[in-house]
């Protein structure tokens, strides 16, 4: 073999890693030190978006790119961090698809934003605002602070989250909350079916309200609540026995009904449009 | 002949004038045979309220009324009985359940409700046309139009959703104006469209 078609083959053994290189995954490291409740904002159009809490002072961000046509773009100003998915001309989606994980204090306060990957936020205590269009939104043990949701079609669903002031608007997506408590809980649907299951604690609000989707509410024989719902053109039951309490509407069997349970601490409002809703004792 | 032209020869055909064309139609569409049964079960049914007490002449009024706000009757160009001093004049003892029979088949035909716990029912049951498109649907439509298409179809989806509630809940609350549950689902209703403008023009949380 000639030393110039040597040099050719390894010239296209290069531009062949080269290639191969940039059409798979690239891994980026970022890390940054921070104050008490420093904020991170996230802005990722393609691909999941996962957080958990880590040492205090400390954001550690690991985004998996899929190709070379997405970059992160990354800015930080004192406390605050942001970094956004930048998708460059060219690129489809999975192209431009990056998978974020990241740990960040306990105390700190999330934005995030997905088009249609996973957001999973897991023991956080600061705020904490996600939005997304078919992305489903999981937050796990967190609270103590705002937690707002918008998403179009995404499944949301909150476990084991307390003391929060939560508002939660959802288009088509169902939204479960399990283990969910605070002084205010507001969840609006539209035609997403919304779930509770949990004590309907704290003296909160608990407002949720549909316009197709169903309202399912499972709540413990203990429960102290002051209850009203009505669903317009849906049926309405109860497994409790209530105490009447006068409404400024009709009660009537089947559409609606209002009462309180032990000490009414806590209100509770289940109002739908056209879909059903069940207040349904939880058997221990 | 088409279920148009069978609709419109409906009261001839049920009070017994048929035809093989309309015979024939009636054979071969599911739709008309449906609609010809559920209105012979009406009329059947309202046959049994025949011996009830006759009306007030405020039901009478009422009815007028109604019929009148919703642009179904108009008023008469010159003065001469009204619709129900004639039907009161003229009313055979049958009448009276025709007449319910025909409000209700055109209440079932005209009014379609989203069905309970319904999530694809703006689907099968669009939102009423509106005569006028809100310059913020014009807006969400442009901001998605070079999406994907499956992201414009979601979109669009979501929006006739949007304007569904708003549209049920106006009229909701047009109906009884004192019902303050009813205004506050109306709000929600904006609120979701707002996030649907939101999300289409990409204007995060906290922005204005």
């Amino acid at each position: 073999m000639s030393a110039g078609k040597c040099a050719a083959g390894a010239v296209l053994v290069v531009v062949l890693a080269g290639v191969a290189l940039a059409a798979g995954p690239m891994r980026k490291d970022l890390h940054y030190k921070v104050g008490k409740h420093s904020m991170v904002s996230l802005n990722n159009q393609f691909g999941a978006i996962r957080v958990k809490a880590g040492a205090p002072h400390q954001v550690a961000v690991t985004a998996i790119l899929h190709s070379g046509k997405v970059e992160v773009d990354e800015s930080r100003s004192g406390n605050r961090i942001n970094l956004v998915s930048h998708v460059l001309p060219g690129s489809d989606e999975a192209g431009a698809t990056v998978e974020y994980e990241m740990t960040v204090p306990p105390d700190a306060s999330l934005t995030l934003h997905s088009g249609n990957g996973l957001i999973h936020v897991e023991n956080i205590h600061g705020d904490l605002m996600m939005e997304g269009n078919n992305a489903p939104i999981e937050v796990v043990e967190c609270g103590d602070g705002h937690i707002h949701i918008r998403t179009l079609d995404g499944k949301v669903s909150l476990t084991n989250v307390h003391n929060g002031h939560i508002e939660i608007g959802s288009m088509g997506g169902d939204v479960v909350l399990s283990g969910v408590d605070g002084p205010f809980v507001k969840v609006n649907s539209n035609s997403g079916k919304i779930q509770y299951d949990g004590d309907f604690a704290d003296s909160g609000i608990y407002d949720f309200s549909s316009y197709t989707g169903n309202i399912e509410a499972l709540a413990p024989p203990t429960a102290s609540i002051d209850v009203l719902a009505r669903s317009n053109n849906g049926l309405v039951q109860s497994d409790f026995s209530l105490e009447p309490k006068h409404t400024p509407f009709a009660a009537k069997v089947g559409s609606a009904f209002a009462g309180t349970l032990g000490k009414a601490a806590s209100s509770v409002n289940l109002f739908s449009f056209s879909g059903k809703i069940h207040l349904k004792k939880r058997q221990n | 002949m088409t279920c148009g032209e069978f609709e419109h020869i409906l009261p001839e055909y049920i009070e017994g004038s048929h035809s093989p064309e309309q015979q024939a139609h009636l054979m071969s569409c599911a739709a008309c045979s449906d609609l010809l049964t559920d209105l012979n079960l009406i009329s059947s049914q309202a046959l049994l309220l025949r011996e009830s007490d006759e009306p007030s002449p405020r039901v009478w009024n009422s009815i007028e009324a109604q019929l009148r706000r919703e642009g179904l009757i108009h008023a008469p160009a010159v003065s001469r009985p009204s619709w129900h001093e004639s039907l009161v004049r003229f009313r055979n003892p049958w009448l009276v359940p025709v007449a319910a029979a025909m409000v209700i088949v055109a209440g079932i035909k005209l009014y379609h409700p989203a069905p309970a716990g319904d999530r694809d029912a703006t689907k099968r049951t669009p939102a009423p046309v509106v005569a006028k498109v809100a310059p913020e649907d014009t807006v969400i439509r442009k901001a998605v139009a070079s999406r994907p298409l499956a992201q414009r179809a979601a979109y669009e989806a979501d929006l006739d959703r949007a304007n569904a509630y708003i549209h049920d809940l106006e009229l909701t609350v047009r109906n009884d104006p004192s019902d303050v549950y009813n205004q506050q689902l109306l709000i929600n209703a904006y609120e979701q469209k707002q996030v649907l403008y939101d999300l289409a023009v990409d204007r995060g949380m906290g922005e204005q």
